[in-house]
């Protein structure tokens, strides 16, 4: 797991500059009709912020978890995560996913990930790791804006949460401590995965959508699903 | 496994008392009151075992005290870690209930519990002795932990700092390797039995909040279980717990909390104070501060209890104090200052009401120039006042003031501070005068100067100075001049009388006393010497004779600044008696010349100079060597001077000059020195002793010598810079005499070639004419002398040509022209045949090849013979311009480039010879040679042609182009 430490506050400027243009994105602006296209860049943008700042913030908090968490090397198995939405599929099964499924994953698994990533922040002793953490869930909470806005731009709807389904991240009374520490380390390298992802998602969303015979096309594709 | 390190969980007794009389009996006896019923629970997360049993055969009122005797092994019965007697009053069919907690995790190994009893009570001696141990209890926590491969206990265990702590794994397969790890570094364990290791962890530290990681895993397998062990810091004891009020109404009680024992498992330790008197309790919302509601039952008398406590452990502090003891008055308020004089004011203050019973203690600082000058107490019920005294005028000051409980002093308020300042008074000094008197054009210009009058004595602010001149022989003549403050100094043009100066400083208030001063239009200061004095870091110590007569002071006068034009004009009063005095600035830097002037003052205030002192705080090496222009060059000396060089403006008393002299001898003559350079050359050094002596002249040199030279001062303190020498090479000691010969000659051949220029035509006329004269030759002067006085030279009018030499040559032929059968000329005669005979008489010959240049370059243009079929060329010389044409066409070409079959013409005089160019043709007899005489050319020879003359005539060249035996002489 490639997790480095670095300064993310650099970046929040980026952040604000790309939350404040958002509602000037075409993809939610359904009076103008560039099309999607603005909006994905946008989206691939921020996601590539994320995956930037994470790097940042897994570092820091996988210290304050101690080793072997943060080792370069640990690779513990996914025993205690298995209710994390899992960014890694197999290459044709990727390929073969149309864009809403495509977008309907990215923006499902955003959803969970900042939920769990806020029970996180509630767990956190230091109130540096928490601010960091809060400052993280804000930009996670804008991906996911910006994710729905290019749903709604091609006409696709937000997936609804199934009632009682709301996930949760709160250690049972038998969860140990040590798979507690498991559980926040496979969070933070699901998150990773899952922008690593995007990045792909988007980026291959947005080489659809540059030719205006791309367009026509998702347009059909779109109706046929 | 050490016993000592098991201990019960909870009321724990571990009086381990075993008495030799029971174990006596206990085999004989039978068993009336045995432990019965036991039950063994265990709780994995404190590592407890729970024992729970009754006491058989007791009735339901009856009341023992008992001895249960507690064993417990480990893996197996007969291995006892824990043996312990609990002692406890048992009450009818009463359950009983002991814990035992377990180093190492219960999951980790089976342990075996027994108990036995004994009556321990002085109402039934007779049952003293131990009943029959009960059954062994096993307790067997691996069979329930599941089918997971792998366990490591004790679950995320909570301890302090310093303890020790047993971790254990549990395989369920004994083929895997397993490896453990703390914070990543591998552990030793000890295997308890084939799937189980322990680990013994001694003195843990706390390492994070997080807790300590610990996990192990199979070497060929990705299955790794781990625990967390949260390792808290020492709980500390609250220290410097104490509790004040400020108001009556609220105890506010503080303490140092020490270390935060938080961890991620364990929240930060709490804090409850509890007051015993009224009972009551309260939950610190704060780690280090709380506040108490005062009762309003005016309790007095408090005892606070301080409980700080987490999951671990309990601390607690007392105090016991009287209210009134712990009162910390609140900041004076209102601080006023009314009554503000010139020397005293009055100050005024209010204190927060504590009520009717409490007298304060107020204190006052009074603050000057940010120095505590005055300090008062001041007892205060309500209103303080206190009258200032003894301040000066126009004067800021701060005055503080803080009160405290008179009565039982705790703390003092907190300052409270306010300024004011005193009014002003007339200024209560004159000014310090001092004046420079300049004569200007028949005028004395006076500049007097003054020094701002202290603080202290301007008694306010100085708003303009009074200068009052009063001519001293007409009294009734006044001048006033107002100059306004901050000036220090005014300029009067007065004449040469004396005048009386008073100068007042005045402010708001008045004027303060005069300062007098006399000017007379003498200043009198050239006769006084001038006087060298020597400064220390300290100053300059200067002293004077004493003045006969009445003297009213002195005064020293100097520059601060001596080198700037404003110089800084400084003086300092002393009294009459004075005759020394130490002058010191910190202006004073080293290096620089300061004058001092000593004056007298006169009871009629006129100032008279009395010495004139000089001198250095530091002298300093000079800096500059002398600017030295060198003059009067010569071959054995030469001369050296630096008159513009000031000795005034240097850093030190020069004493004399060092002149440096480098030369390539080495050596140096009397009057000099050897001296070594810092650059380790060695030159000679003069030594010029008088700083007044500006010239030198460096003799005994050498001519045509290389020398470099260096003038530099010296002083007490050193010398000068070994700056940059200048060379110099003295000349020659003949070149001057040979300048006052060459030039004139060099001046003399120029004019003569310019006439020569000038006269060119007429030169060549007199010395190479084109066309020679014969009379003017001086050759034939010469013959004429001195062999025949008769020769004279022909007209040429006088000849009449008789004979034509037509010359034809061949050169086709391949032969030499000189060759009988191609140079056989061709004579055509002109004359009679009788004439042609060239018999013994006088005749002179004439061969003139002044017209023919190429004849001159060959000699087959001036004596080829004439081929003698050529007579039919005859009609085209009918005239000599037409023949000297011919011959110079021919003639200009070289003898290999006359084309075969061209004829050539030569011209022979009609009075020459009649020659044949056949050489056998020649005639045996020859004419005499003194009848004829061979003109020749003068013209430029080839070199290859021609020979040098031997006969060095400076008028005329022979030259030879035919064998000897063709000329005639």
């Amino acid at each position: 797991m490639d997790l480095r430490a670095g300064d993310s506050w650099g970046m929040l400027a980026c952040l604000c500059a790309v939350l404040w243009h958002l509602p000037a994105v075409p993809a939610l602006n359904r009076t103008g009709d560039p099309g999607p296209g603005p909006s994905i860049q946008k989206t691939y943008d921020l996601t590539r912020y994320l995956e930037h700042q994470l790097r940042s913030l897994a570092g820091t908090y996988l210290n304050y978890l101690g080793p072997p968490f943060n080792e370069p090397d640990f690779n513990p198995p996914r025993l205690g995560a298995e209710t994390l939405p899992r960014a890694t599929v197999n290459l044709d099964v990727w390929r073969s996913l149309n864009d809403k499924l495509r977008l309907t994953q990215n923006y499902e698994a955003y959803s969970h990930l900042l939920c769990y990533l806020r029970g996180l922040n509630r767990q956190a002793a230091t109130a540096e790791l928490r601010r960091s953490l809060a400052h993280f869930c804000t930009s996670l909470q804008g991906l996911l804006g910006s994710i729905a806005g290019v749903m709604a731009a091609l006409g696709y709807p937000l997936p609804q949460p199934l009632p009682g389904t709301e996930p949760t991240w709160a250690p049972g009374p038998a969860h140990s401590d040590f798979l507690q520490k498991m559980d926040d380390f496979w969070l933070l390298k699901e998150l990773q995965t899952w922008l690593w992802r995007s990045a792909k998602d988007f980026n291959r969303l947005k080489k659809k959508m540059q030719p205006p015979a791309a367009a026509v096309t998702l347009h059909l594709e779109a109706h046929g699903f | 496994m050490s016993i000592s390190h098991e201990f019960t969980c909870f009321s724990l007794h571990q009086s381990l008392f075993l008495l030799p009389a029971f174990s006596a009996k206990f085999l004989s006896e039978p068993l009336p009151w045995a432990p019965e019923s036991l039950k063994v629970s265990i709780n994995s997360t404190h590592q407890c075992l729970h024992l729970q049993w009754s006491v058989h055969n007791l009735a339901y009122h009856q009341e023992l005290k008992m001895v249960f005797q507690i064993e417990i092994s480990r893996i197996k019965t007969s291995n006892v870690i824990w043996v312990e007697n609990y002692s406890t009053t048992v009450k009818g069919n009463q359950l009983l209930h002991w814990s035992w907690e377990s180093q190492l995790p219960l999951e980790c190994a089976k342990h075996f519990i027994r108990m036995r009893s004994a009556v321990d009570d002085a109402t039934t001696p007779e049952q003293r002795f131990w009943s029959n141990w009960s059954s062994w209890e096993e307790v067997d926590v691996q069979n329930s932990l599941g089918h997971e491969p792998l366990f490591v206990f004790p679950k995320d265990k909570l301890v302090e700092e310093g303890s020790n702590v047993t971790i254990c794994y549990v395989s369920r397969s004994q083929q895997n390797n397993i490896s453990c790890y703390l914070e990543g570094v591998r552990m030793q364990g000890q295997q308890l039995d084939p799937n189980v290791s322990m680990f013994n962890l001694h003195n843990v530290a706390f390492i994070r909040e997080t807790g300590t990681n610990i996990y192990c895993k199979v070497d060929r397998g990705d299955d790794i279980k781990g625990i967390v062990l949260f390792v808290s810091k020492i709980l500390e004891e609250p220290k410097d717990f104490s509790c004040e009020t400020r108001d009556f109404q609220t105890l506010s009680c503080t303490w140092d909390p020490g270390r935060d024992t938080g961890l991620l498992k364990q929240l930060p330790q709490s804090y409850t104070l509890f007051e015993s008197f009224s009972g009551k309790k309260t939950l610190c919302k704060h780690k280090g501060w709380c506040n108490w509601q005062v009762a309003p039952e005016s309790q007095e008398m408090y005892n606070f209890t301080l409980t700080a406590e987490n999951y671990l452990r309990k601390r607690s502090v007392h105090i016991l104090f009287n209210l009134t003891h712990r009162v910390h008055p609140m900041a004076p308020f209102n601080v006023l200052f009314k009554d503000v004089s010139v020397t005293n004011a009055t100050m005024t203050w209010k204190v927060h009401s504590t009520g009717n019973y409490y007298t304060l203690l107020c204190q006052v600082e009074l603050y000057g120039e940010g120095k505590v000058i005055q300090k008062h107490n001041v007892s205060v019920k309500v209103n303080g006042e206190l009258v200032l005294s003894g301040l000066e005028p126009d004067t800021e000051y701060s005055a503080q003031v803080r009160c405290a409980n008179a009565n039982h002093f705790w703390k003092w308020s907190e300052w409270t501070r306010q300024n004011f300042t005193t009014v002003e008074a007339a200024p209560s000094e004159a000014p310090d005068v001092w004046r420079n008197v300049k004569s200007v054009q028949g005028y004395c210009v006076v500049t007097l100067f003054w020094k701002p009058l202290s603080r202290l004595q301007a008694n306010g602010e100085i708003l303009f100075y009074n200068i009052v001149v009063e001519d001293l022989d007409r009294p009734s003549g006044l001048q006033l001049l107002s100059v306004p403050a901050p000036a220090n100094r005014t300029e009067l043009t007065l004449d040469q009388r004396a005048y009386q100066i008073h100068v007042t400083a005045n402010n708001s208030v008045g004027t303060s006393p005069a300062s007098v001063l006399v000017v007379s239009g003498d200043p009198g200061d050239e006769e006084v010497e001038e006087e060298r004095v020597k400064g220390t870091e300290d100053g300059f110590s200067l002293s004077w004779k004493p003045q006969p007569g009445n003297i009213t002071g002195y005064i020293v006068e100097w520059c601060d600044r001596p080198r700037d034009p404003l110089c800084d004009l400084q003086w300092k009063h002393l009294g009459p008696n004075t005759t020394s005095t130490v002058i010191s600035s910190d202006a004073f830097r080293p290096g620089v010349r300061y004058n001092f002037r000593i004056y007298g003052i006169s009871t009629e205030m006129v100032p008279y100079l009395l010495e004139k002192k000089t001198g250095y705080s530091q002298e300093l090496a000079p800096s500059d060597n002398p600017r030295v222009v060198m003059s009067n060059l010569t071959s054995h000396s030469f001369t050296l001077s630096w008159k513009d060089y000031s000795t005034e403006s240097q850093p030190s008393f020069i004493r004399g000059y060092h002149v440096y002299l480098k030369s390539k001898a080495g050596q140096c003559h009397p009057g000099s020195e050897k001296a070594v350079l810092s650059d380790d050359s060695v030159c000679c050094k003069y030594k010029i002793d008088d700083p007044k002596q500006k010239m030198f002249v460096v003799g005994n040199l050498q001519p045509e010598s290389f020398y470099e030279f260096l003038v530099t001062p010296y002083s007490a303190v050193g010398e000068g810079p070994h700056g940059a020498f200048t060379k110099v090479t003295t000349p020659d000691e003949y070149s001057p005499m040979l300048i006052r010969i060459i030039l004139p000659m060099i001046f003399c051949i120029l004019l003569i070639m310019i006439l020569c220029y000038l006269k060119s035509q007429w030169m060549k006329e007199k010395c190479y004419p084109d066309i020679p004269d014969p009379y003017k030759s001086s050759v034939l002067s010469l013959i004429k002398s001195k062999e025949n006085p008769r020769l004279t030279i022909m007209n040429i009018k006088d000849c009449v040509p008789d004979t034509i030499e037509v010359v034809n040559k061949h050169e086709g032929t391949g032969k030499s022209p000189t060759e009988p059968e191609a140079a056989k000329p061709t004579y055509l005669y002109l004359l009679p045949a009788e004439e042609s005979y060239s018999g013994p008489g006088p005749c002179i010959c004439f061969e003139n090849f002044t017209y023919n240049q190429a004849a001159s370059d060959s000699a087959s243009c001036g004596h080829v013979p004439v081929p003698t079929k050529a007579p039919s060329q005859l009609g085209l010389l009918t005239s000599s311009e037409n023949l000297l044409t011919a011959l110079e066409k021919n003639c200009m070409n070289s003898l290999e480039e006359i084309p075969a079959g061209e004829s050539s013409l030569n011209y022979v005089s009609q009075v020459a010879s009649p020659v044949s160019g056949d050489k056998s043709s020649l005639p045996t007899n020859p004419p005499q040679p003194e009848l004829c005489s061979e003109y020749k050319m003068q013209m430029a020879i080839p070199l290859g042609l021609a020979a040098p003359s031997s006969s060095g005539s400076s008028s005329l060249s022979s030259i030879t182009l035919l064998d000897e035996g063709e000329h005639y002489h």
